[in-house]
């Protein structure tokens, strides 16, 4: 029960946003994506999640070639995501923003509308319940896109970018987030960011890519000690290997 | 905690009930005036309301403007003309009706959920083509569609009678009858915004992308939606045919599709109230348009607008709602009654939500 890409390219007309990238996720694990601006993060997300077709190789989903599967049957097969921008429905209030997805996994809406609620309390935010998703504050707007994409209880959910612009502790308040997302409920995670410090503090594998290439891979020391990786990076974000 | 989301389900449950009371309420005031013409007005206007309710079913779930409903109308009235019609005069203005059309005297009622059936048939079977589009080539396709509709129904004589008018329908349509058929609209139109396609394809409507990602399958209830959608703009048509007489296929081509997207617009496109107070708002602009362009008379002078300035000044009237009000009259508010009116009720009965 894994969710892979398996050698997997994709090109944009002549430029190769992705070339023979691999990597695995399993249930219960965090897994990191990392990378400069423009290395191929979020297009590796846009292919995992039916956003983006392959040009080439295969994404597996259990053993199950599911590449070719449009976004949302995917998302029914169990693979959620979260994007860089909150997308939240904005005219709509927080409850039923998780609604939708409980209908579009096939809930009655007053299924969808008691889970949502679960899980709202479950995060912490069930003050937010009735708030309209328009104007919420940055950061109860990550947790609202959050507690979105686990409606259904996904197997895999692939994270893009969830601690942009947050401050360090709200960071911190989201890694506990992330680490009981994967613990309590079982579910694999794919975790992109910026923020190479937390991604390092959650992820026990953490996969580099630059140019559209997996440049590194291995588990914090192996990142850390990586020439290639401080190339790509120039110094740049990297903490100091312990 | 889902409490007092219960309260605002139950709040907005109340805005179908309080248009069809506003409805009501408008067709006694008419009623006791005893004026023809105005008992003619209100007929129309709930016609409309019934074509307006229908088009804002998909329309205003799903965001994608469509400018094929009209042929939907068209479709309902030529469905109800021919299983209405005496056969003698079918005989004569129809000729190549097939032998059971042909003898066929159906009941008003009948004829007019006949011909709502076959427009949302003829939804599902186009809709399943158009829908899969996205967006603005989703809009043009509708508009092929209505374009297609009606230059069949203008050529294909025999059945249709061509561009000459069909005439001698049952003229049964009075305010009360239109105003039966307006509420069963709001009420399956409400129902539809209530229930979990209805959630998903407003989702859609916000974010497609996001929509997508929730699982959601945008052409399944946006197909859903023009199917139902589709039905009351036929039954709309039926009862437009009934309510003059005559029918041909220009009186369902660009200007009542014009008519119906003005008062969507003007009404405001994100609610059902916003589709009925713009219908009001505009069928009360146009009888009084309709009136002035007649001439009114003062004293010894008679004033009278220029023939035709009817729809110029709603033209004019729905580029100043756009400039002005963009979200239109209501803006996408809901009319409903207050929290503590559907809040007190609650607390005494057993709330499955709270």
């Amino acid at each position: 029960m894994v969710l892979a890409l398996d050698q997997v390219g994709v090109a944009f007309g002549g430029f190769r946003a992705l070339s023979e990238v691999t990597l695995a996720v399993a249930p219960g694990q965090i897994v990191g994506l990392i990378g400069p601006n423009g290395a191929g993060k979020t297009t590796c997300v846009n292919v995992l999640t039916g956003f983006q077709r392959p040009t080439s190789g295969r994404v597996l989903l259990a053993g199950r070639a599911v590449s070719g599967l449009a976004a949302h049957r995917i998302r029914r097969a169990g693979v959620a995501r979260t994007f860089q921008a909150g997308r939240l429905f904005t005219g709509l209030d927080v409850l039923d923003n998780l609604a939708c997805t409980g209908v579009g996994l096939g809930l009655r809406r007053r299924e969808a509308e008691h889970q949502a609620s679960a899980l709202l309390a479950w995060l912490g935010i069930a003050t937010l319940e009735s708030r309209p998703a328009a104007g919420l504050p940055y950061t109860d707007e990550r947790r609202v896109a959050i507690a979105r994409a686990l409606m259904g209880g996904p197997r895999f959910l692939l994270l893009d970018e969830p601690a942009a612009g947050m401050s360090e502790t709200e960071a911190a308040d989201l890694a506990a987030v992330i680490r009981r997302i994967a613990l309590e409920r079982g579910i694999g995670c794919l975790l992109i960011e910026h923020n190479v410090g937390l991604v390092l503090s959650l992820a026990s594998d953490v996969v580099v890519l630059d140019g559209g290439r997996v440049i590194e891979r291995g588990d914090r020391a192996v990142i850390l000690g990586s020439q290639a990786v401080r190339e790509a990076y120039l110094g740049a974000n990297l903490p100091e290997a312990a | 905690m889902l409490r007092q989301h219960g309260i605002r389900r139950r709040m907005a449950a109340t805005t179908p009930l309080i248009l069809a009371v506003l409805l009501l309420a408008f067709v006694i005031a008419v009623s006791l005036t005893h004026d023809r013409a105005l008992a003619r007005m209100a007929a129309e206007t709930l016609i409309r309301v019934t074509l307006v309710v229908g088009f804002w079913i998909f329309v205003g779930n799903s965001g994608v403007v469509s400018f094929g409903h009209a042929a939907f109308a068209c479709l309902g009235a030529y469905v109800s003309a021919w299983t209405t019609l005496k056969p003698a005069m079918k005989a004569t203005l129809l000729p190549g009706l097939p032998d059971w059309l042909a003898a066929a005297e159906w009941p008003v009622a009948a004829a007019a959920v006949a011909g709502g059936g076959v427009a949302a048939l003829v939804a599902l079977a186009t809709g399943a083509a158009i829908l899969r589009l996205s967006g603005i080539a989703a809009s043009i396709a509708t508009f092929a569609f209505l374009a297609m509709v009606n230059t069949i129904w203008s050529n294909w004589t025999p059945m249709t009678g061509g561009t000459s008018s069909v005439v001698g329908l049952e003229r049964y349509v009075t305010p009360w009858a239109a105003l039966a058929w307006a509420v069963v609209a709001l009420a399956v139109a409400a129902a539809y915004g209530a229930s979990a396609s209805g959630l998903a394809l407003r989702a859609t409507r916000e974010d497609e992308v996001a929509a997508a990602a929730s699982g959601i399958d945008r052409y399944r209830h946006r197909l859903l939606a023009y199917t139902l959608s589709a039905f009351f703009c036929g039954v709309g048509g039926a009862l437009t045919g009934h309510f003059i007489g005559v029918i041909n296929p220009d009186s369902f081509y660009l200007s009542l599709t014009f008519l119906m997207l003005a008062m969507l617009v003007v009404g405001g496109i994100g609610s059902l109230s916003g589709a009925v107070a713009g219908v009001m708002a505009l069928s009360l602009a146009v009888e009084l348009l309709v009136r002035m362009e007649k001439g009114v008379t003062l004293g010894v002078t008679t004033f009278a607008l220029p023939p035709g300035s009817q729809e110029i000044i709603i033209a004019v009237a729905m580029i100043l709602v756009l400039i002005f009000r963009p979200a239109g009259l209501l803006a996408g508010r809901e009319i409903m009654l207050p929290a503590r009116w559907v809040g007190g009720r609650a607390d005494r009965t057993t709330d499955p939500t709270s």
